[in-house]
This record gives C-alpha cells, structure tokens and sequence, in this order.
C-alpha cells in the first residue's frame, strides 16, 4: 500500500514587488479508500514556531510508515508566512491584523480576508481540524487544548486523545467567533485549538508530546494503524473563571519569574517579583493566589499593572 | 472647562500614561467624543484638540446649555503614539477590538473597560476613528447595524454620507458596536485622513460635531450651513479591485465626482514601469474612499465608489 503526497497552493496573492502571499497544504492520502481527514494547521500567528517542528515530525513519520495512513492527512505547516519572517503574530503590514481575529474572511474582501476565506474553505468538511499554537517568546505554557464554552459538552471527549495536560474551556466571548476554530465550529467541521508546551521553544520534547497525541488521536479516528501511546483515561478540564486562577500584577516593572510553570504551588508561593532597576528595589512579589497547577507563566519581560503573570488550575477545582 | 484623569496606566521607565478627560458644562451627560484609539490616529487626535479649544471658548462665552454637558477625550492611546505604534504596544493589542474592556483584566482590557465605564453613561456618542486599511476618506458618519441604530439622526451631522454597515464577526467587540448595545446613541466619524493632519477634513469634520451639538440643543454657538446628508449602506458602495499588484498612481482621490469609465489609478509595474492595470470606475459617483499607501497587492481594494 503507498501513500499519495501532493503539494497545494490553496490561497495565493500577488504582493507588490515579485512574491506571492501563498498559503500551502501538504496532502498524504492512503490508497486504500479510508474516507477519514484531518487538517493539521500551524503559523497563524508569525512568531509562533513551534509548529514547524510539530508539523515536520508528523510528516516525516507518515513517510517512514506510510502503510500505516488510512485516509488524509492534511498539513498546513504556516498560514502566515510573511509574519513568520519578521517574528511578528500579526500581519506585518501597516494594518497589524492578527490573522487569527479575520475568520471567516471573504472572497471578495481583502487580501486578509481572501486567504482567510480560502483556508477555511480549504478545511471545511474535515472530520477534525488542529490549529497549534505556541508563543514562547511571551510565555511558558504547558501542553493544552482549548476548546470554548458552547462547544466543550461535545469536543472535551473528541479532545482526550490528543493527550493534552490539561483541556480548558473558555468562556464566551465574541473574539472567538473570528478565530480559525470558532470559525469552522460554526460551519459543522470540529476544530480544536491546541497550545504546545513552550516551557522551551522548539525543542524535540514539545514536538514530541504533541505528535504523540495526533498520531493516537489519528488512530481513534481509524487513520492510523501504527504503534501509539494509549489514550489516557481522562484530562483534567478546566471550565473558565471558576476554576482558572489569573495572577496579574498590580505595578509597572519588570517581571522576574520564580520558575513553576508545570508545578503545583500552594496558596502564598511566589511566582516571581517586579523589580525596579532604577531604584534597586522590588516593587512586588507576586503570589499564587489559590493552590493549583501553574499552567501559563510569563517569561522575563516589562510589565504593566494588569499583565497576566501566570494562570493556575485550583487545586480544589482539579 | 474642567480635566479629569479617566484612567492611568502607570509605566515603568517611562512616564505614567494619563488619560485625559475635558468636561464642559454641568448636568446631564449629553454627548461624549473620543478621538485616538489607536497609535496612528493623528488626525483624529487633531479633531478632539481643536474641539476642546472650541468647547473652550463656547463655554466661556455662556454657551453651553444649562443641564447639559460634553466630555471630550482626545486619545487613550498616548504611549503608543510617542512610540509609534498602531496597536497597544505593550501587549501588541487593539483597544478597539477589547470593548466593554474588563476591570480585572489584561491592560488592554483595563483601558478599554474604564473607558467605557465613563463613555456609556452619555446619551449620544461620537468617536473618531479610522479604518483598518491605510486610505483617505469623504468625511462621513458611519454607523453599525445592531438594531439600535438611528440613522435619521447621523444625519444632524451634515456630513456628505451616514453610512449603516452591516457589522462583521470580529465587530462586535468594537466601541460602536458596544457603545449601541448599552443605549448610547453611537456614531463613527472618519474624519479623511489618519496618519497625517488634513487640515480640510479636519475642519468638516469639527464643524459637523459643533453642529450635531447645536442641534441637540447641546450648546448654543454660531450657525453652520448644513450639507444634506444621504444614508447609504452596504450595497451603495461599488468596490474597485486590483486584479494586479505593484505600484499605485493615483489620479483621482477621494471626493471626486467621476463619470463612468473614468480612470481612477494606474498599476505600474515596479520593475519596469509598465503598466499592468488601469483602474476605471463602474460606475458614476463620488470616491468614497481611496487607498494611499504607494503598493498594491493583488485583490485589494483600491476604490470605493458612491454612485449617484
């Protein structure tokens, strides 16, 4: 049995000067008949990496056992290429869009919304889509899915295995309507938005983590017949505010981080200070405000009164 | 004339960021404008500047209606206009794309909830903005559909154009959109251009708040002729799309009344210079809005025409 490899332009746009604006898919399709497809997509936001690795990891183990593909597998290893060389998330253009706020874009509006518009065509009718994330440059997060409040009774078991650590249920809230995910919700094809641990950027242990999970959701979903780590049992879901703590900063300064993000802390540890180098003082300790599970930490960076600092799983919600 | 602090965000190496609030007038909260939102809203920014000075003098001379006031907030977007940025540069985020905001949230969040906190209490709202394409535009009063909108009044304005657009996904967390759906009687002024002063669209469109609040019954100060406006919508507008891309010369800008078939712009080649597309007008009208940056991408739109 062999497997069929074919590369796509699936939206392009002339830019000003001699370049396209190209969006590509890579197709691998079993010869066998399976009808099964899943839509693997990375690089909405330029500075998000990452997945270049995840995605060519996926790709190089689909070649090496290709007898094991039973249906499509689609690859979008980077929706904004243009973003991905300035290290920018938004468009580097003079409108700053971020590409991920654009959907269902439109095919007869902007260049954004053109390519918006032909990548969600492009994945509609899936039976499953997963866009991946990832910013280390901003925060250390661990490996999770996301999945909003509407839509979390029918994907959290959908979720399970993709392994994630943690499922978070997001609340409502109208930015999501104009996301890649929220989009193709609307339009029937399930998506899941899933974040990759970015403790480090772009090592082999974050790719790893996540392949492992798409190749054991490939299998339940009959698309894959290899060796594949057991779907575990159940993830721990957390459901909004109730059970998601968001340690924010309450002055300006830089924030110096106490390395916890994947530990459980306690009511009172300290998950940092903001320090103020002109006065040689520290301005603030920041502290866990609950028990539970640090799952977002912000990296060594300027803050401001209100910059999220760290998100915690309460222990007594886990 | 009376300053408040509505909100500050305190900085670090740089000065705290206070935004400024110019109240005018006692008693019922009438009609509050709010110029930048964004970094590069100068001439917004320029409008609210010159409509405290007015308000200034207005108030001095007795003209301000008894019970009725005005609070002016000229940007809340400072810091990213020292730093020449569009977006909230610290969290690299759109404040209008954050309402209602929220108190307990990001910074971005904190700014726009503590706007709104003060700008819903108004009875009628004017915010000057700009559109998320580099570009000029005819002055005009613009308008979400929510349902609560009231056109008829967006014509008090006197502008050209009152424009109802049907408002997109990703609006709804927009000041106009939010500001309608908590009862303020809400209007966007595109006032021409936005990342430099014209002089010209920023004297209409002064003269059209001034207007809109003597109209109101708001303020008491030197009549203005009135231009009829037309209401317009979505399907009113005919969009001229480059098929090609490269460079952009104009011969036609916004304002201009064409006749149809005219040449609007050429695409050149930016190698060679040859001419790739001349860009022609459908349709009979005024160029409602043009783009102004010097290149162009393929499908974009370039032109926006009313036709008559």
């Amino acid at each position: 049995m062999a497997i069929l490899k074919e590369i796509t332009s699936i939206a392009s746009v002339s830019l000003a000067i001699g370049e396209n604006w190209t969006v590509r898919r890579c197709r691998y399709r079993s010869d066998d008949g399976a009808g099964g497809r899943l839509c693997i997509a990375t690089g909405i936001h330029g500075d998000e990496k990452t997945g270049q690795l995840i995605a060519y990891d996926v790709a190089r183990r689909v070649k090496n056992e290709p007898h094991h593909l039973h249906g499509t597998l689609d690859i979008y290893p980077m929706l904004n290429p243009l973003g991905l060389d300035l290290g920018k998330r938004t468009l580097p253009s003079s409108t700053q869009l971020d590409m991920n706020r654009s959907f269902p874009g439109s095919p007869e509006g902007t260049v954004m919304e053109i390519i918006c518009h032909h990548i969600l065509e492009d994945m509609k009718g899936a039976d499953l889509v997963l866009d991946i994330h990832a910013c280390p440059q901003i925060a250390a997060e661990i490996y999770g899915a996301r999945l909003h409040v509407h839509e979390a009774e029918a994907m959290i078991e959908e979720t399970r295995a993709l392994c994630p650590e943690v499922i978070w249920v997001l609340p409502d809230k109208p930015a999501y309507n104009a996301t890649l995910t929220g989009s193709l919700m609307r339009a029937g094809t399930k998506a899941i938005g899933l974040e990759a641990d970015s403790r480090t950027e772009g090592t082999q242990r974050a790719s790893d983590q996540v392949v492992s999970g798409i190749f054991c959701k490939m299998k339940e979903m009959g698309m894959w017949s290899g060796e594949t780590v057991a779907p575990p049992a159940s993830v721990p879901v957390m459901h909004g505010a109730r059970d998601v703590a968001r340690v924010t900063c309450t002055r300006p300064g830089m924030y110096v981080p106490v390395e916890c993000i994947g530990e459980q802390v306690e009511a009172g540890d300290v998950l940092g200070v903001i320090i103020d180098a002109l006065e040689g003082e520290t301005v603030e300790t920041v502290v866990a405000p609950a028990g539970g599970l640090v799952f977002t930490q912000r990296r060594y960076s300027c803050v401001y009164p209100g910059t999220l600092i760290a998100r915690l799983f309460r222990k007594e919600r886990a | 004339m009376k300053k408040d602090v509505i909100f500050t965000v305190p900085s670090y190496f740089r000065d705290d960021m206070d935004i400024m609030g110019y109240r005018f007038g006692k008693g019922e909260k009438s009609c509050a404008v709010l110029g930048a939102l964004r970094g590069d809203e100068v001439q917004q920014l320029y409008v609210c500047a010159r409509l405290v000075a007015y308000l200034r003098e207005v108030e001095r001379e007795g003209g301000m209606m008894p019970g009725k006031s005005v609070l002016v907030v000229p940007t809340a977007i400072s810091l990213s206009m020292n730093a020449g940025s569009r977006l909230w540069a610290p969290e690299n985020t759109d404040i209008n794309r954050c309402f209602p905001g929220d108190a307990e949230g990001s910074t971005t969040d904190r700014i726009a909830g503590a706007l709104f906190d003060k700008l819903k209490a108004y009875h009628y709202g004017v915010q000057l903005t700009s559109f998320y394409q580099p570009g000029s535009f005819v002055p005009h009063v613009r308008m979400m559909e929510t349902g609560r909108q009231n056109p008829e009044l967006g014509c008090e304005f006197g502008l050209p154009y009152v424009y109802v657009r049907v408002p997109r996904i990703s609006d709804q967390a927009t000041l106009n959109y939010c500001w309608q759906q908590a009862g303020t009687q809400a209007y966007s002024l595109y006032a021409g251009k936005t990342q430099e002063i014209d002089e010209a669209a920023a004297e209409q469109t002064l003269r059209a708040i001034i207007r809109f609040l003597n109209g109101r019954g708001i303020i008491r100060s030197e009549a203005m002729q009135e231009q009829k406006s037309m209401v317009i919508t979505n399907g009113d507008i005919l969009s001229v799309t480059s098929k090609s891309s490269g460079l952009l010369r104009r011969v036609k800008y916004a304002g201009a009344h064409v006749r149809r078939g005219e040449q609007l712009a050429f695409i050149l080649n930016p190698l060679d210079g040859s001419v790739r597309e001349v860009l022609k007008t459908p349709a009979t009208g005024m160029l409602f809005f043009i783009q102004d940056g010097p290149f162009i991408t393929e499908h974009s739109p370039v032109f926006q025409v009313v036709a008559t």
